[in-house]
């Protein structure tokens, strides 16, 4: 039986997941490369604007103690690209599973990571946007929230290829 | 690729980017943190297992934005204000200026100190190119950092900065911990020099020149240490946090063949 509207549940979900996570991860991104230094214009004091905010990631990433010094850099170098990126992909809602079953792995990640550096009561930065970020409860908090949230998205994404909506793919029904 | 998704991508990424620039910034930065004299809260110490929500860490917001000459900057490199001729090096009519904001007992400082210090020292000022100005920008969360910059005016003003700079980047981790500063600074000083030293250091002195140059950071919005400021032909360029030797050669290198 064709449904008269095209708004459901699950459609609002995803269309609002898609949005703040993807939102979310953009923020990040950019954050990650061009705060607090951006200066546009002359071009080598953009590079060196860019160098400088990686390399405080960097120290970010560092402070965690997890990685070699070759897997911070190439943490550091690559994860801002990488969030900016997916945070697209997700807006775009190309390839919707495939981009949100990795943003709900990047999410676990982060997860694991912030939690452990919590409990061994580590004084850290937080480093998700780059900006000094005291690591607390909260930061656990709301990281769990992020996740859970990306956690449903992917599944309601799965949902919704294996039985979309009528109108989402009208030709297929 | 669905037609419709297309333009639901780009609507919405539009609708994001407008967001973006008509709201607020996500992150209000914090207010500018108050010159250490004044009464400030005390951050909870490193060993404290409560981590009170209540009283969370004063770790200052970085600088958002950092521009070119936001703010009535002396424009030629001689005219800079206050600057302690005892933690100046180089030559005044250098054609770049840098002046460095930095905390002893901040580790990004002492990573700028050790990696970029003595090289910039052989490769730029000693011959002329730049005028290198240390600041102090002791931050609040830093128990010991306003003494250790005490204790590095004091040296500078019997000429031994260098050597009490850098015993006091070396061994941050043990005085941080105990709070020795002193100790640590004697250990690189005669008994001569450790006279004069402690002298200038209880004499109250120090602190109005700590102060200013404190003040004088408030102004470029310096929230974060180590920041570099530099200076060329009127253009004042802010520089938050660490960077690579190579990274800063290449970056004096160019500023330096601007015509």
């Amino acid at each position: 039986m064709m449904q008269s509207s095209p708004i459901n549940l699950r459609r609002a979900t995803l269309w609002i997941a898609r949005l703040s996570l993807g939102g979310i991860f953009i923020y990040a991104g950019y954050a990650k490369l061009f705060l607090p230094n951006f200066i546009p214009w002359p071009l080598f004091a953009l590079r060196l604007s860019l160098s400088t905010n990686l390399s405080n990631f960097a120290v970010q990433v560092e402070s965690y103690k997890l990685l070699s010094p070759g897997g911070v850099s190439l943490v550091a170098h690559t994860l801002p690209f990488a969030e900016l990126i997916l945070g697209l992909l997700l807006l775009t809602g190309w390839q919707l599973r495939i981009w949100a079953s990795l943003i709900t792995l990047i999410m676990l990640g982060f997860l694991g990571v912030v939690s452990r550096a919590y409990l061994l009561h580590m004084n850290i930065n937080c480093g998700c946007f780059a900006t000094p970020e005291p690591l607390t409860g909260m930061t656990v908090v709301r990281d769990s929230a992020l996740t859970a949230f990306a956690v449903v998205m992917t599944i309601l994404a799965f949902t919704e290829a294996r039985a979309p909506h009528p109108w989402s793919d009208p030709e297929k029904v | 690729m669905n037609r419709r998704r297309i333009l639901a991508g780009i609507f919405s990424v539009g609708l994001l980017g407008l967001v973006a620039l008509f709201l607020p910034s996500l992150h209000k930065t914090a207010d500018p943190v108050l010159p250490p004299t004044q009464p400030s809260v005390q951050p909870p110490t490193e060993t404290s297992t409560a981590r009170a929500e209540s009283e969370p860490p004063i770790i200052p917001a970085p600088v958002a934005e950092a521009k070119a000459v936001p703010f009535p900057i002396p424009q030629s490199t001689a005219g800079l204000s206050d600057v302690d001729p005892h933690k100046a090096f180089g030559s005044k009519n250098a054609p770049v200026t840098m002046e460095v904001f930095s905390d002893f007992q901040c580790p990004a400082c002492k990573t700028l100190f050790t990696t970029t210090n003595r090289r910039l020292m052989d490769d730029y000022v000693s011959v002329g190119k730049v005028y290198l100005v240390h600041r102090d920008f002791p931050l609040a969360m830093h128990a010991h950092s306003r003494v250790a910059a005490r204790y590095a005016r004091a040296a500078a003003q019997i000429g031994k900065v260098e050597a009490v700079e850098q015993a006091l980047y070396q061994n941050q981790e043990k005085w941080e911990q105990s709070g020795d500063v002193d100790g640590t600074v004697a250990a690189v000083l005669s008994l001569a020099e450790m006279v004069k030293v402690r002298a200038l250091v209880k004499g109250g002195t120090l602190d109005p020149l700590i102060d200013k140059d404190f003040a004088l950071g408030q102004t470029y919005r310096v929230n974060q240490t180590p920041t570099t400021v530099f200076h060329c032909k009127g253009q004042t360029y802010p520089y938050s946090g660490v960077m690579t030797y190579d990274t800063l050669k290449t970056f004096l290198d160019q500023l330096l063949s601007q015509r």
